[in-house]
């Protein structure tokens, strides 16, 4: 698969073939015919893209940590542009996606090009294309293909990470937040990156923002970590049977 | 004089987009300007630029003669009764809003009716159901056929006493057809129901004699009129504007202001509140004089329509897996404006719009703040291409043309 920016290059590349607008409507329309079809049954109400003149729907999924897109619009040359940006950004990671500028559009001239309503159509369709790959930023790490000497590489690293986590303590309770069962999920990512889920014992915590701090402080600090992300969930709802043996010891508890 | 002569009038027709001559066919969105009406704005602007009515000085004076004269231009271009039954506005939108309000602050009650028609403009919709919701009032809607015909029976069953007003357009500007606006003013008029026209479209081809028509309320913009934008006119018989309660309350529409009570200035005074488009307003003269000069020129006359009947014709022939399907369809002796809105079997309005733009003509397409009647015939949207005096034969085919390409790219 290309990368991201040799998908863009080979758009840009393409438009470039062509002088005339009008030959760079043909060759959108070969490629909104070209586009591969968008089951009629899932062209509903919630993915249609609000904000173009004509309808646009677009759907995707996430698939070993990719997000794939398909869409579908009544209009040929709408359909042409999603097709362009489906073929530039289908099948990559979502945090890749949501953190793109899409800047290449304004290189192939192609906002400018469009009347207002479809330039403001087209800045729908890019938001749109964001905002799932937003959403889909967190899931994505656990799709991710690992080799075995991925996961060897990775191994020590989860130690020095639980390590980390251990190091913060709950304001409360004297149990740091890895023994307390707060950590629901901790993937690493080839890149190395961290993603975090957690929770708190409750959903009204006033330090909550602070330990979350710390978390993510303490596991950027981690030699060989490159980045770290928190995301605090109260789903499922934290309960004694969560902690750890470790814990229940500290505590007195059994 | 030939169409060619009138092009000479419009300097905005010179120009060229995308390196090719402009062909203009959105002028039901709005007209190009008359040279004489942007020289008249200019000068006003730049010369004889004071408020009007307020002062004594000398430019005040010719400011005021520039506005007060306009008022009876329209007067006479309508043939109204009286120059206090025109009023300024900022176009058929605030028209129809400033009836909409201060008629139906005085008039309309909870459980009272009022009738508008399934081919309305936006602009003479949701002015009656902001006023029904206020006022726990119904709207009705009179139904159009499949060629784009209103059902005046329909009217005829939906009047009833408790019917306070129905306002209708006099063209529709999407399906183009003369409404028999006579026939329907004179049946509500015997269940002594008022009538507002939605003059925006009729009046630049076909005009309006208000006492003829004997409407309550006429409303339309400049800007459609190759006028300045932002100028408009509401016409409304004194007996209903009398009565009307004030849309704005400010300087120029008062009597005597008191904080025990403040009485308003006669009519129009009344419906003017504030400073007025003092410099635009009077560019409505150069739209009276250009209109009254072509209407009379036989030739020219045969000209346009000739344009017109080839593009109604042409359209009308595409026929095939790419059909042209025209809405608004005259039937017999009924009159419809150069103005044609249509959707092409495979080929989505909007590609049709931006692929012509590229070619250098204008064209709308979409839904044309008319989104009833487009859900009406089970459309998203259409084409639009609208004519206007200064349209020649050449541009009517190379638009034929252009559309038969543009249809094959998409085919
Ligand atoms: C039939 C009709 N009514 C009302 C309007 C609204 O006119 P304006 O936008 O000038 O107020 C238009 C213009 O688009 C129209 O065509």
């Amino acid at each position: 698969m290309k990368t991201l920016e040799e998908a863009k290059q080979a758009v840009i590349d393409d438009f470039s073939m062509y002088d005339e607008w009008l030959d760079k409507y043909e060759y959108l329309i070969d490629l909104g015919k070209n586009l591969e079809e968008y089951p009629e049954d899932q062209k509903t109400e919630d993915k249609l893209i609000k904000g173009c003149q004509s309808r646009v729907w677009l759907d995707s999924k996430v698939e070993d940590g990719r997000l794939f897109f398909k869409a579908d619009s009544d209009a040929i040359i709408t359909k042409g542009i999603i097709s362009l940006l489906i073929s530039v950004y289908s099948g990559r990671n979502p945090k890749e996606i949501a953190e793109d500028d899409f800047g290449f559009i304004g290189e192939i001239g192609l906002k400018e090009n469009l009347s207002p309503t479809r330039a403001n159509g087209l800045v729908s369709m890019i938001e749109r294309i964001k905002e799932l790959a937003r959403e889909s930023v967190g899931h994505e790490p656990q799709g991710e293909v690992l080799t075995a000497e991925d996961a060897k590489e990775l191994a020590p690293l989860y130690d020095n990470v639980i390590m980390a986590i251990k190091q913060v303590y709950d304001p409360e309770i004297p149990v740091n937040v890895y023994d307390l069962g707060l950590i629901y999920e901790l993937v690493i990512n080839k890149k190395h990156e961290v993603f975090i889920k957690m929770t708190f014992t409750a959903p009204t915590c006033p330090m909550a923002d602070e330990v979350l701090a710390e978390v993510k402080k303490s596991v950027a600090d981690v030699p060989g970590i490159t980045g770290c992300e928190v995301e605090l969930t109260f789903e499922p709802p934290w309960d004694q049977s969560m902690l750890s043996e470790e814990a229940r010891i500290e505590l007195g508890m059994d | 004089m030939t169409i060619n002569d009138i092009r000479d009038m419009f300097p905005a027709l010179g120009q060229q987009v995308y390196s090719r001559p402009l062909v203009y066919f959105d002028n039901a969105a709005t007209s190009q300007r008359l040279e004489n009406a942007v020289r008249r704005l200019d000068g006003l602007a730049l010369g004889a630029n004071a408020n009007i009515h307020r002062a004594v000085h000398k430019l005040a004076s010719d400011a005021t003669e520039e506005y007060e004269s306009t008022r009876d231009a329209v007067r006479d271009f309508l043939n109204a009764e009286s120059r206090e039954e025109i009023l300024f506005t900022s176009g058929t939108t605030a028209s129809i809003n400033l009836v909409a309000y201060s008629f139906g602050e005085t008039f309309i009650n909870e459980g009272d009716e009022i009738i508008v028609s399934e081919e309305e403009h936006h602009s003479n919709i949701v002015p009656w159901q902001l006023l029904c919701e206020r006022k726990k009032a119904v709207l009705k809607v009179i139904g159009i056929d499949d060629e784009g015909h209103l059902k005046i029976d329909e009217l005829k069953t939906l009047l009833t006493s408790r019917t306070k007003l129905v306002a209708v357009t006099q063209v529709s500007n999407v399906l183009g057809i003369v409404n028999p606006v006579k026939q329907i003013v004179n049946l509500c008029h015997s269940m002594n129901c008022p009538v507002l026209v939605d003059g925006a479209q009729g009046i630049v081809h076909v005009g309006v004699d208000v006492r003829d028509l004997d409407c309550d309320f006429y409303a339309f913009s400049g800007h459609k009129l190759y006028a300045a934008t932002g100028t408009g006119v509401l016409y409304g018989k004194k007996k209903w504007l009398e009565k009307m309660v004030p849309f704005m309350g400010g300087g120029e529409m008062i009597g005597s202001v008191k904080f025990t009570g403040t009485t308003y200035a006669p009519l129009p005074g009344k419906f003017e509140a504030g400073t007025q488009n003092i410099n635009a307003v009077p560019t409505l003269k150069d739209s009276i004089s250009f209109l009254s000069m072509i209407n009379k020129d036989d030739e020219l006359q045969r000209e346009l329509r000739s344009v017109d009947e080839y593009m109604y014709s042409s359209l009308s022939q595409i026929k095939g897996e790419n059909e042209v399907r025209l809405f608004g369809v005259p039937r017999g002796t009924e009159r419809k404006i150069p103005l044609y809105s249509f959707v092409v079997q495979g080929a989505h309005h909007e590609d049709l719009a931006l692929i012509l733009d590229k070619m250098g003509i204008a064209v709308r397409s979409g839904q044309m703040c008319a989104e009833p009647l487009m859900d009406r015939f089970g459309v998203t949207g259409m084409v639009r291409v609208s004519l206007a005096p200064y349209n020649t034969m050449a541009e009517a085919e190379y638009f034929i043309k252009s559309l038969g390409k543009a249809v094959s790219m998409l085919a």
